[in-house]
């Protein structure tokens, strides 16, 4: 408050208010934990966010009592109060032992769709790969937007207490932006642009799980990110020029870090509460059933097969390919589930069973 | 440098193609070239290769004032009818989140990405007297905390925003990157040379909230990017005088060029507001009355440097060299020199988005001329 009435022998800052000798400085003593160092990774690592996990810092609590942004292992103010959001307070809602670790790894491989990838050698392919490219580059590009509409809506949900998994979404986020603007780079690059939308189904099974961050987990890291691996290792195979096969074997390495810590944290949340594991598998179903429609859209597939078999006229050829690349998207999701503790084998929906077995088909409405 | 779209004559081929499949069984109702088909762009490594500011054309380059794509297809992506309406939009109006440079601010960020972990040189820093250090691990809480609100907020504000209006997005979600990396570099700070956390701040843990709670963007962009990330900007651009080593000038180096694009993206969101929706503007003013009274007065919880908060006195004792009385003292006064600066940045920011007028007509608090006259 403004106070003008004069007191020639007390000092006053320039709103009037009386500045006192001394500031209060009884926050120099205010710390739970005083005298700590971190340690510099002896091998080329640096100071890792996990190293600081040092004494009384290394306490990770299966409850955040605080919604607001203390930081944790900082002393907490007295009527600090909740701001607000931050309602997953539970460990078991977010957390993975791996987050630290993959959050300095995501910084560490710094990289550029500008300036990484060989766009030279992309142009002037037939025009049919061109345009089933551009189609790919769509749904690609599509997916990985979805991804950031709905990771970064959660950040506001997740206590601060657990911040290496906020850090890591951060590094999450942002490789999914890389990923949609490296195929809507790829698309435009030589005018084909953005073709049609992708069908949408799984986007709004992953959308609409603002119930549970370990539901949207499953859906989004489970089960469309293994298909988008295996989209992008099968790319970094087949892809038609240089520039595809770079583009798609740069995102793989950020794509597994997100299924890595889907996988360190569905296990950690069943391993602190078992009872977890019957809903996630219910919910699977779910998502197993929605992924199983989408994929029945021959959009997708047909596109792939152009590619892979290198022209319509190859599309038989490359239709084979397509079927083999469902097949190990399945195994690579039922792998996921396994190292989660999580297993399918015996309870995989029929529409990821006749993807697994390697008869999946697009429709053929004149066959 | 880019080519010519292809002749429509070159389209027929695709439709043959087309017949080719579909007698295969195939439907390919998708292989339709866009109107854009053929055009090349040939990036240029020297100019910094394939820029987001530099591909789209056509029907992908036409940024709608107000979006209907509640599908969340791409901008351009042609639409499918059976597509569900999973996007609950609520900034679907171009002038409530648009800017002319997003795209050059998310390409500028993706090339200046660093790392806490090996840029800082940690290995610089020596033990520092007991005050110093308590200082610079107190101000380093502080920070921590205030970073979590840059990173939460704009991620809320991307799950509500159409991906027609994909830049701004992007720019945000490097935003949320850089945040990470303070919050994450500041906690760093506190345990890299023998210290540890210290105290929460009050007023930031409730004070923050007036960011978490705005429910219009650009309501929250003000607070955000023109007043707290502004405000912490003046202080990094301080770092040289308040570090005690190479490590913590790195810091702060670092961060401030963090924090200058995110200010920039507010500056430039609002001169964008400013000219093309100026039935806004009264509204922005009183937006900026707020945050003018917490520039004064402190209301706002993001400042460092505001008066009475531990982070103050940190930072009075980091800038006079120890906790005596004349430390102190001489500290305060180059804080007040730091809240000068913060002042006439804040000045020059509002003057640059167009909403200057304040500053002639009255209009602005009065405090802030005698700041900037001091």
């Amino acid at each position: 408050m403004v106070q003008q009435q004069s007191q020639p022998n007390v000092r006053r800052d320039m709103d009037g208010n009386p500045v006192p000798e001394l500031p209060d400085l009884s926050w120099m003593d205010k710390t739970l934990g005083w005298g700590i160092k971190a340690r510099v990774e002896p091998f080329g690592g640096g100071m890792t966010v996990d190293a600081l996990n040092v004494g009384v810092y290394a306490e990770v609590p299966d409850h955040i009592a605080f919604r607001n942004r203390l930081p944790r292992g900082a002393y907490p103010a007295p009527g600090a109060g909740s701001i607000g959001g931050y309602y997953l307070q539970d460990k078991h809602e977010q957390w993975a032992d791996c987050a630290g670790l993959l959050y300095e790894e995501g910084i560490s491989r710094r990289w550029s769709t500008a300036t990484d990838v060989p766009w030279e050698t992309a142009h002037d392919l037939p025009g049919d790969v061109e345009l089933a490219i551009c189609q790919v580059a769509t749904e690609l590009s599509q997916h990985a937007s979805v991804e950031t509409e709905v990771v970064s809506g959660w950040l506001q949900n997740l206590s601060p207490g657990y911040h290496e998994v906020k850090l890591f979404l951060s590094t999450a986020t942002y490789d999914a932006a890389r990923m949609f603007e490296g195929y809507r780079k790829r698309g435009m690059l030589n005018g084909g642009g953005m073709m049609l939308e992708s069908p949408g189904g799984m986007n709004r099974t992953i959308m609409e799980t603002y119930a549970g961050w370990s539901q949207t987990v499953l859906g989004m890291w489970f089960v469309r990110n293994s298909l988008d691996t295996t989209i992008l290792r099968y790319l970094a195979v087949y892809g038609p020029s240089e520039a595809d096969r770079v583009l798609a074997a740069r995102l793989i390495p950020d794509r597994m870090r997100a299924a890595a810590y889907a996988a360190d944290h569905i296990r950690f949340a069943i391993s602190k509460k078992p009872e977890l594991a019957i809903g996630f598998q219910v919910w699977l179903n779910g998502v197993e059933f929605s992924q199983a429609r989408d994929l029945r859209d021959p959009v997708l597939t047909e596109a792939l097969a152009v590619i892979f078999g290198g022209s319509v006229a190859g599309m038989d050829e490359g239709m084979k390919v397509v079927r083999k690349m469902l097949q190990d998207f399945v195994k690579m999701y039922l792998s996921r589930c396994k190292q989660a503790n999580l297993d399918r084998s015996k309870s995989l929906t029929s529409g990821f069973q006749f993807l697994l077995s390697g008869m999946a088909a697009p429709p053929r409405p004149q066959a | 440098m880019t080519t010519e779209a292809k002749s429509e004559k070159y389209i027929t081929t695709f439709k043959q193609l087309m017949e080719e499949g579909r007698k295969n069984g195939y439907r390919l109702d998708w292989l339709l070239p866009r109107e854009t088909f053929g055009a090349q762009i040939n990036s240029n490594a020297e100019a910094g290769g394939l820029l987001l500011q530099d591909i789209d054309r056509g029907p992908f380059a036409q940024i709608p004032d107000w979006s209907d794509n509640m599908t969340g297809r791409p901008r351009g992506a042609l639409v499918r009818p059976n597509a569900a309406r999973v996007g609950n939009y609520s900034v679907r109006t171009k002038a409530d989140i648009w800017l002319k440079n997003a795209s050059q601010l998310y390409e500028e960020a993706v090339q200046r990405q660093w790392s806490s972990a090996v840029d800082v040189p940690w290995e610089t820093m020596e033990e520092l007297p007991d005050d110093i250090e308590r200082a610079e691990c107190q101000l380093a809480t502080f920070l921590t905390e205030v970073e979590f609100v840059a990173g939460d907020v704009p991620g809320k504000w991307i799950s509500e925003t159409t991906p027609d209006y994909y830049e701004p997005r992007m720019f945000l979600i490097s935003q949320i990157m850089d945040e990470a990396r303070h919050m994450d570099v500041f906690r760093k700070r506190a345990f890299a040379n023998g210290g540890g956390l210290m105290s929460q701040t009050t007023n930031v843990a409730l004070s923050g909230g007036a960011i978490d709670s705005a429910r219009d963007f650009t309501e929250m962009s003000a607070r955000l990017h023109i007043s707290g990330e502004g405000l912490v900007l003046s202080i990094f651009r301080m770092g040289e005088r308040m570090s005690y080593n190479d490590a913590e000038k790195a810091i702060y180096r670092l961060a401030a060029s963090d924090e200058s694009r995110h200010v920039a993206f507010g500056v430039m969101h609002l001169q964008y507001l400013a000219q093309t929706d100026p039935q806004r503007k009264e509204e922005i003013h009183s937006y900026l009355d707020e945050i003018e009274l917490g520039l004064v007065a402190g209301t706002g919880g993001q400042n460092p440097a505001q008066r009475g908060t531990p982070s103050n006195a940190a930072l009075a004792i980091l800038l006079g060299g120890g906790s005596d009385a004349a430390s102190i003292a001489e500290g305060e006064q180059i804080a007040l020199a730091v809240r000068q600066r913060q002042v006439k940045e804040y000045v020059q920011r509002v003057k640059v988005a167009g909403l200057g007028e304040r500053f002639e007509n009255g209009r602005a608090n009065a405090t802030l001329a005698a700041y900037v006259s001091a």
